[in-house]
């Protein structure tokens, strides 16, 4: 789904106009859905708070995205270099996928203790498995011929790996890390409901059960935000380096 | 035989292993029961587990059934008037930049902590995810094909039952297969934030009870069931939708 910036900013405010007019005209009440402005108020007046929840759940979830990326890169090369390998551990990875593994959240905070690492563990685990399967079926889909070729003069496997198979596969493995990373968010913004005191996820908690609307909703517009900068980010570094999509 | 000899030797070795760590260690029960522990304890729970599983299934598949319909619904307005699009997409890829997750106080205290909440919940997951893959497969049709339609008078209508559902039904399933294990998940979550009843609050009763053995078999019962549905799934995929 790619739309122009201009649109999207231009629906933003759409909607923010949509949602202040509506709640306001029908005299929506602010237990049910507080005003936008209501809830510009609500950041406006806690900068520290909310800044310090992002810092917490962004660095939760870039650690885990990092971690998990490279052990879905690992993971996926080996499958796509190894035939044997790939049939044994690849349905596992599948497998693993069917598991809900939100619901080891509590079991995970009981592992690795109430910090910052088992909210990276939880979003590791999201992130993995998308970067795995598309960083070996990218290079999988390498030419043999392309193969041939460069084993005819005499590239050995590791130039081939890095010279063909890695370039290759990398608008795939792109298309996975962006993925990646919103699933990481999620992982980190869960993982801090089984226990914590900073984060959005938290946050998101507390606000429910005080029934405060106004912060409930400056919450989920800051985790919004967060996922339009990642993936703008995402997008911006797809463009800028792997401009070699359309060719192959 | 010998590609599925391999995939279930898999986690055949991974469960043997593991049986035997934690065996051999002798590895307390609430760091990491053992495989089999966690049978014989959904075998003892089985009514109450399989109680929870009917709850939990319902908000998923209804969740499930109404955003995949809804997704597809919009999806096709999207690619029949374009003016709606123009309005719209924007709209959802912002909708969509938050994280499910983060909806969830808010469907609690909006709906409740019945199953309304939760069947909420899921099918704004699901719906996200089938429209994503639907949207892409209907609009990236051949336009060569889109003009021959349009040549012998087929009206924008006509093509989109002749060629671009067909067309996009692949990718409309793949969509409806991630969101297999996406509506569990969001169900199960938003059962661990509060419900009376269902699964997720089975695992979240057991973790407060320190009763890490059943919080297991909740988990795997879960995770069983999830398999299964996405098993149906794709037996469905490939047994009729069979050009892709």
């Amino acid at each position: 789904m790619r739309t122009g910036l201009g649109a999207q900013v231009a629906a933003l405010a759409g909607l923010l106009l949509l949602w202040e007019a509506g709640v306001r005209g029908f005299g929506v009440s602010s237990s049910v859905m507080p005003t936008a402005t209501a809830v510009f108020l609500d950041m406006w007046a806690n900068p520290v708070l909310i800044w310090n929840c992002i810092v917490r759940t962004l660095t939760e979830t870039v650690l885990g995205f990092a971690i998990g990326a490279a052990i879905g890169f690992a993971f996926g090369s080996a499958f796509a270099v190894s035939r044997a390998l790939e049939r044994l551990l690849f349905p596992l990875f599948v497998l693993s996928q069917a598991i809900p593994v939100i619901a080891f959240g509590a079991l995970v905070v009981m592992w690795l203790g109430n910090g910052i690492w088992s909210k990276v563990a939880i979003a590791t685990y999201l992130t993995a498995f998308p970067v795995t399967v598309n960083t070996c079926r990218g290079m999988q889909a390498v030419d043999a011929q392309r193969l041939a070729l460069l084993r005819s003069f005499g590239a050995g496997e590791w130039t081939l790996f890095w010279r063909l198979r890695v370039p290759f596969a990398l608008p795939s493995i792109a298309a996975a890390l962006k993925l990646g990373i919103s699933l990481g968010l999620i992982g980190a913004i869960v993982g801090e409901w089984f226990g914590d005191t900073v984060g959005l996820g938290i946050m998101l908690l507390q606000a429910m059960y005080n029934e405060n609307l106004p912060r409930l909703w400056a919450l989920i517009l800051v985790c919004g935000a967060i996922g339009i900068a990642i993936y703008a980010l995402f997008e911006a570094i797809e463009r800028r380096w792997i401009f070699w999509k359309q060719e192959i | 035989m010998r590609e599925h000899a391999y995939s279930v030797a898999g986690p055949l070795g991974v469960f043997a292993l593991w049986e035997i760590i934690v065996q051999a260690f002798g590895v307390p029960a609430y760091v990491l029961p053992a495989p089999s522990a966690i049978a014989l304890k959904v075998i003892a729970d089985a009514a109450l587990l399989a109680d929870g599983l009917v709850l939990t299934l319902m908000e998923a598949v209804v969740g499930y059934a109404l955003g995949s319909a809804v997704a597809l619904v919009l999806a096709i307005a999207f690619v029949l008037a374009p003016r709606l699009e123009r309005v719209g997409l924007p709209a959802l890829v912002a909708l969509n930049s938050v994280p499910v997750v983060a909806f969830a106080p808010v469907a609690l205290l909006w709906f409740g902590s019945g199953p309304m909440s939760k069947i909420a919940l899921v099918t704004l997951a699901v719906g996200f995810a089938v429209f994503v893959n639907a949207h892409q497969g209907l609009r990236s049709v051949d336009e060569a094909a889109a003009n021959l339609l349009r040549s012998f008078g087929a009206g924008p209508l006509r093509q989109m039952a002749l060629l671009r559902l067909p067309a996009a039904l692949p990718s409309i399933m793949n969509g409806l297969r991630v969101a297999v294990v996406r509506s569990m998940i969001i169900a199960i979550v938003a059962e661990m934030l509060a419900a009376f009843k269902g699964l997720g609050a089975t695992i979240f009763e057991s973790t407060q009870q320190i009763d890490f053995l059943r919080a297991w078999a909740a988990i795997a019962v879960a995770s069983l069931a999830s398999m299964v549905w996405y098993g149906i799934v794709n037996w469905i995929d490939r047994r009729f939708v069979f050009w892709r």
